[in-house]
């Protein structure tokens, strides 16, 4: 036990303390946001940022705990963990849906999103693959697709194109990191681009539609999907230099906003705390990214390295998506804020990433290899 | 490993770019252009109007109409533009000086119970005339924001004739705009509350019209964004008869019950009639609490559609489905001869038959002409309560007919099973016994028992009962061997030729059936009949049941051969 004790000393002594708290600060200012959204629209800030706060305690206390385990452990378990994760994902198209999507589990009366953690075992499975076999002729760049490609279809069928699509640019940024050719990512992207005008007239459901015809002109649809668009640019643009201070966002109390404490967290806080707030809050994101992407630099292994860019991407893609969205600059697509939207899945499925990363960390730090 | 270290340090640069793109967006939006949606949030222009579709009508077969549309007119506003007491206390001024009395503090009430979000459009003063809305409109100090718009009201030409089938509408309930929130409903609309309006809710309620427009400071409209037109839901014709209707709830002027007359091939059903009627229009123009309570709570249940939600002891009339079961059975043929002494003892009981002098010796003819209790307490024994329910599952019996109509009961099968969950005993001989002349734990509704005769007329077919004319569902044939079934038809119609139910037969018309007298514990005994005409050629089944009628042959009978004397000759 004592043993047990300072092991884990020592480790929160070797950990990046600026990584950790960038993303405790956001948390906390998170509780705050969300308080202050869910009072206006439903009466129940208490109530939501309360289990905000309850995630939130867990999240960190998981965090220690794959700190302490460390991501050799898990490593070792992700191929088993991939499976698991595909089968989660199969069931969660057997459960009800919610608002047109099944991407739930409920679970003895918790429910939470698999999709969520998938990403998590989407890293750890890709990074054990990268290291072990480097994409650098085509066969094995086709096979790292194959891995990718199970859980982006089954997220697909949900359906829940936002985790697709983030699912994508995790892999993306872990191929490019594994020192993929970029001939072979040029000629994804070529891929992808070409197939976005197949996506759009034949797959694509009418909503989805409407939400990208809606980005490029607000004023096309202001009855539906544009008026959110308006609103929460509206939001954001008057909150000014300094914002209006806590509590006194109008837009969100009034109910202009939809969604105000998941989706259009950002709106609200922009409202509340301005231009100022905003610079701060990317300030720390902007933080957080390079101590991730350093601890990879730092690292002398190989599929470390690929392990924090999937995190990076992960965590970069949904910053700057949640974002751009609330001031127009980007699609709706409803994916979460890292931190501060509302939800437990998502802020346990980061916190679980960032413990990974600590890890790593911690284990540059003992072989005395500094920056 | 120098190629993955120099891949992360692409991955520095990317957030710094995109960091930078982000703070180039927030800049543009909260600083350069901040002024602009400083004016746009503190007086949002945008908002949102809701144009009510007119409701799909409702026609009787021959197009008469049974639920139409008037226009009335409602006072629209914004709760953004009534926030203020001085508002308030001016709009009341106003419609006062109108005749409108509508205080401060029932203004505040009107836009609280609505609870929208503050750009959408909310009703403040509902269903005013042409004359009412142009005057107030008209007045000088009517405040700008506020705006007329042409509502659609419910009115139902038939009223208390046909009330039990077509329902009424009402605003939507914030239970049902739960239930149904994928629906887009939202608060204020109408929605079927009962009847029609309500098992077709979705056919007859079209879909709402939109405007999205943009105001000026003072709320008034400078263009509109974005429109969608409303459309009116679908029009619905009736299999129902309005001329034997009307005939049906004259006939039950003076009873509690109902009458149900329905086309025995198709199930198509021309009158369904209960007793006391209630009259829709008031309800769907909005009644106070007070006037609702005492609807609720009168003790004549007006609101209860006794022809498919009241369930009665079926009594005598059974006696055409035991004749069948028994025979289908083979523990009676149509030789069997049974005696009647006026009763039957088993074990210590005596069970009577109505005539306490006895029938003599009868076979199931007999037996049927003559009611005769004894002769079907001795067949139900024989069959056994196990085939009794074999067979009455076979007719459907403890389920709803599936009739198009909302609150449809499904009576009570009875039986072993059941008793033994209900009261924790045993079914004993003695419940077989009462279960023969359809007494005790059997009960039905008038529309199932109008089902049963229907499938007697038409050779064994259980027909779908429906009021949609679009509503017809293949029969389904529950095998009946034909020759006994020409048995029992044969007995239904001596009882009206020379036996206990000849004044359904006075009408000139050739009906065949079954009188029934149903115990009631409450009172006096409820009188049924159960027939269909021509009894050679079977077109129509009529069932009457009143509640404390007494005797079937006297009063239920008659009703009957009424119904079927109409629809016959129209």
């Amino acid at each position: 036990m004592n043993s047990l004790w300072s092991s884990l000393k020592e480790d929160l002594s070797l950990t990046d303390w600026v990584m950790i708290s960038c993303a405790l600060i956001m948390s906390l200012w998170g509780v705050f946001c969300i308080y202050s959204a869910a009072a206006g629209s439903a009466g129940m800030g208490f109530d939501y940022a309360f289990r905000q706060t309850a995630w939130l305690i867990f999240s960190i206390i998981v965090m220690l705990m794959i700190m302490f385990v460390g991501h050799n452990k898990l490593l070792e378990g992700a191929y088993p963990l991939y499976g698991l994760m595909l089968m989660l994902l199969l069931l969660t198209l057997l459960a009800p849906k919610v608002k047109g999507a099944q991407s739930w589990l409920g679970f003895g009366g918790v429910r939470f999103q698999p999709s969520e953690f998938a990403k998590i075992s989407l890293i750890l499975t890709m990074s054990k693959f990268l290291s072990r076999y480097p994409p650098l002729d085509f066969k094995t760049f086709m096979a790292g697709l194959g891995v990718i490609m199970l859980p982006v279809s089954l997220v697909l069928i949900q359906p829940d194109a936002g985790s697709a699509i983030v699912y994508l640019v995790i892999s993306f940024g872990m191929l490019l990191a594994a020192g993929t050719p970029l001939k072979y990512l040029g000629s994804l992207i070529g891929l992808g681009l070409g197939t976005v005008p197949i996506l759009f007239f034949f797959f694509l459901k009418d909503y989805q539609k409407n939400r990208i015809l809606v980005f490029i002109d607000p004023m096309r649809d202001p009855l539906g999907a544009g008026y959110n668009v308006i609103q929460s640019r509206i939001a954001v643009g008057s909150g000014g230099f300094s914002g209006k201070g806590f509590m006194m966002g109008t837009q969100s109390k009034l109910k202009f906003l939809p969604e105000p404490h998941t989706d259009f967290i950002f709106s609200v806080f922009s409202e509340e705390f301005g231009f100022i707030g905003g610079m701060i809050l990317i300030f720390l994101f902007t933080l957080l990214l390079f101590r991730i992407i350093l601890t990879g630099i730092r690292s002398k292994e190989r599929r470390c390295k690929i392990l924090v860019s999937g995190v990076a991407s992960w965590l970069w893609f949904q910053m700057f998506e949640s974002i751009g969205m609330s001031i127009g600059l980007t699609p709706v697509t409803g994916l979460p804020l890292p931190f501060l939207s509302y939800g437990g899945s998502s802020l346990l499925a980061t916190f679980i990433a960032l413990g990974l990363v600590a890890s790593v960390y911690i284990e540059g730090g003992n072989s005395k290899n500094g920056f | 490993m120098e190629l993955l270290d120099s891949r992360l340090k692409l991955f520095l640069w990317s957030i710094s770019l995109s960091v930078f793109i982000l703070t180039g967006g927030l800049y543009f939006c909260q600083i350069y252009q901040g002024d602009k949606y400083i004016r746009l949030a503190h007086s949002n222009r945008l908002r949102l109007v809701r144009f009510p579709a007119p409701r799909g009508e409702i026609f009787d077969r021959n197009g008469v109409p049974l639920a139409v549309n008037d226009t009335t007119f409602s006072i629209m506003g914004y709760p953004l533009d009534l926030n203020t007491p001085e508002k308030l206390q001016h709009l009341s001024k106003v419609l006062m000086r109108h005749g409108i009395p509508m205080t401060v503090s029932d203004l505040e009430k009107t836009i609280k119970q609505q609870r929208l979000a503050p750009y959408r459009v909310m009703k403040i003063v509902p269903n005013l005339t042409m004359t009412q809305m142009a005057e107030l409109v008209a007045d000088y100090e009517f405040p700008h924001e506020l705006f007329p718009l042409s509502v659609w009201r419910r009115t139902y030409p038939a009223g208390t004739t046909a009330a039990n089938i077509i329902g009424y509408v009402g605003e939507i309930s914030e239970n049902e705009l739960k239930l149904r929130a994928e629906d887009g409903y939202t608060g204020g609309d109408l929605i079927g509350k009962s009847g029609i309006e309500r098992s077709y809710e979705s056919v007859l309620r079209g879909s709402p019209g939109q405007e999205a427009l943009e105001v000026d400071a003072r709320g008034r409209k400078i263009r509109v964004l974005d429109a969608e037109a409303a459309v009116k839901g679908e029009d619905l014709h009736l299999t129902l008869d309005m001329g034997a209707q009307k005939l049906a709830v004259e006939l039950l002027k003076n009873w509690k019950g109902a009458i149900v007359a329905m086309n025995v091939h198709t199930g198509a059903v021309l009158a369904l009639a209960s007793s006391p009627v209630y009259d829709n229009n008031p309800l769907a123009w909005g009644v106070s609490a007070r006037e609702w309570n005492a609807i609720m709570n009168d003790p004549e249940r007006p609101m209860l559609d006794r022809a498919i939600a009241g369930v009665y002891p079926p009594a005598s009339t059974f006696k055409a489905f035991m004749s069948i079961a028994s025979l289908e059975e083979n523990a009676i043929t149509q030789s069997t001869m049974i005696s009647c002494r006026g009763g039957l003892r088993f074990g210590s009981h005596l069970f009577k038959c109505w005539k306490h002098s006895g029938h003599g010796s009868l076979n199931v003819i007999g037996g049927l002409q003559h009611s005769c209790d004894v002769f079907f307490y001795q067949a139900g024994l024989r069959t056994g309560i196990e085939s009794l329910i074999k067979w009455g599952r076979k007719f459907h019996l403890g389920e709803p007919t599936g009739i198009d109509l909302p609150g449809e009961s499904g009576g009570n099968i009875a039986g072993p099973e059941w008793k033994l969950r209900r009261f924790k005993t045993a079914w004993s001989g003695g419940d077989t016994v009462n279960y023969s002349i359809g007494q005790g734990y059997m009960l039905m509704t008038p529309i199932q028992i109008a089902r049963v005769y229907a499938a007697i007329a038409n050779g064994g077919k259980m027909v779908t009962p429906h009021l949609n004319v679009k509503g017809y569902k293949n029969p389904e044939d529950i095998g009946i061997n034909p020759a006994k079934l020409e048995i029992v038809k044969r007995g239904l119609e001596a009882v009206v030729s020379r036996g206990t139910g000849s004044r359904a037969g006075r009408f000139g018309v050739h009906v065949a059936g079954k009188t029934g007298t149903a115990q009631n514990s409450h009172g006096d005994d409820h009188a049924l009949f159960a027939g269909y005409a021509p009894a050679d050629n079977p077109q129509y089944v009529a069932v009457a049941v009143i509640e404390g009628g007494k005797h079937g042959s006297s009063v239920a009978g008659p009703l009957v051969g009424q119904m079927l004397a109409h629809l016959l000759s129209h």
